[in-house]
């Protein structure tokens, strides 16, 4: 059964159709959240909570887009609001120790850790998930301006100044 | 996981932000590496749509229960004071119109706080 089909079902009540399509998609939405948060956990939570929506407003998905990308836009909103609830301080603490525990990860595993994931965490969220959304998802300024519910020039900018802004970081700390 | 042709996408870069498109995309991808996701069994996506579904019915319920009580309670108020002194209405609706700019006002504030 493919992903049309599923959601088709899954638009009519049956629990098993959304079930799997929840399990299909749990993975990439994991590892897109993991990306913008920078914060193993907050990902894991926000991946619960964007299926618990999806399951209330799958009557809401017209096909327009993919079936990822509205379920990228329901945790992006999700994500979004969090971060304007909770105190800038109390998220830098919180930031910095999930980036030690990743550096651990990553250091369990014979790995060396990169600097871009230091600078990425660095700079604000806002930013950021344009910039992973842009240059690793690959979608146009008009499709991540609809998902982050912002205009197509801001994306723009906050893109290009975003990637300045990293480069010049990056080659700080790589003492160039 | 790149859904479209990163390359293409990237062909309006100049070499300097191509280079740090290319670093951050490695970044990430070991990001993936070193945090592997572990997708649960079906089971327990069903056993999640199914509370998340009980959830929503007994939301559901619940605000249509408020809506009809809170719509008899208006309306049996309306409809005495109709019965009993009809200048009362005129008066409701004064104060209505009065508060109105206010409440509105008010909603304004709180969105542009945000």
């Amino acid at each position: 059964m493919d992903e049309k089909d599923l959601i088709r079902k899954a638009k009519k009540g049956d629990t098993l159709a959304l079930s799997k399509l929840l399990q299909l998609n749990y993975s990439f939405l994991v590892k897109y959240l993991m990306k913008v948060t920078l914060h193993p956990q907050i990902a894991e939570d926000l991946t619960q909570e964007t299926m618990m929506k999806c399951i209330e407003k799958i009557q809401l998905y017209n096909g327009e887009s993919k079936f990822s990308s509205w379920l990228i836009t329901i945790a992006t909103n999700l994500f979004i609001d969090q971060q304007r609830r909770k105190k800038r301080e109390k998220n830098w603490l919180e930031q910095e120790q999930a980036l030690r525990k990743m550096k651990w990860n990553a250091a369990i595993m014979n790995e060396e850790w990169t600097d871009v994931l230091d600078v990425l965490a660095q700079i604000n969220e806002e930013i950021r998930m344009p910039i992973v959304l842009k240059h690793y998802y690959g979608y146009s300024y008009e499709e991540i301006g609809k998902m982050m519910g912002i205009a197509e020039g801001t994306v723009k900018s906050r893109v290009s100044n975003g990637l300045k802004s990293v480069r010049k970081e990056l080659a700080e700390l790589e003492g160039v | 996981m790149k859904e479209y042709d990163s390359k293409n996408n990237n062909s309006m870069l100049d070499d300097e932000d191509e280079l740090t498109v290319k670093q951050l995309i490695d970044g990430l991808e070991k990001l993936d590496k070193w945090n592997p996701v572990s997708t649960p069994n079906l089971q327990w996506f069903q056993q999640n749509v199914e509370l998340e579904k009980k959830r929503i019915r007994k939301k559901q319920w619940k605000d249509l229960l408020t809506f009809i009580s809170v719509a008899v309670f208006v309306l049996s108020v309306g409809i005495a004071v109709v019965y009993r002194q009809p200048i009362l209405i005129l008066y409701f609706q004064l104060v209505g119109i009065i508060l109105l700019p206010l409440a509105l006002n008010k909603t304004r504030k709180k969105v542009s706080n945000e």
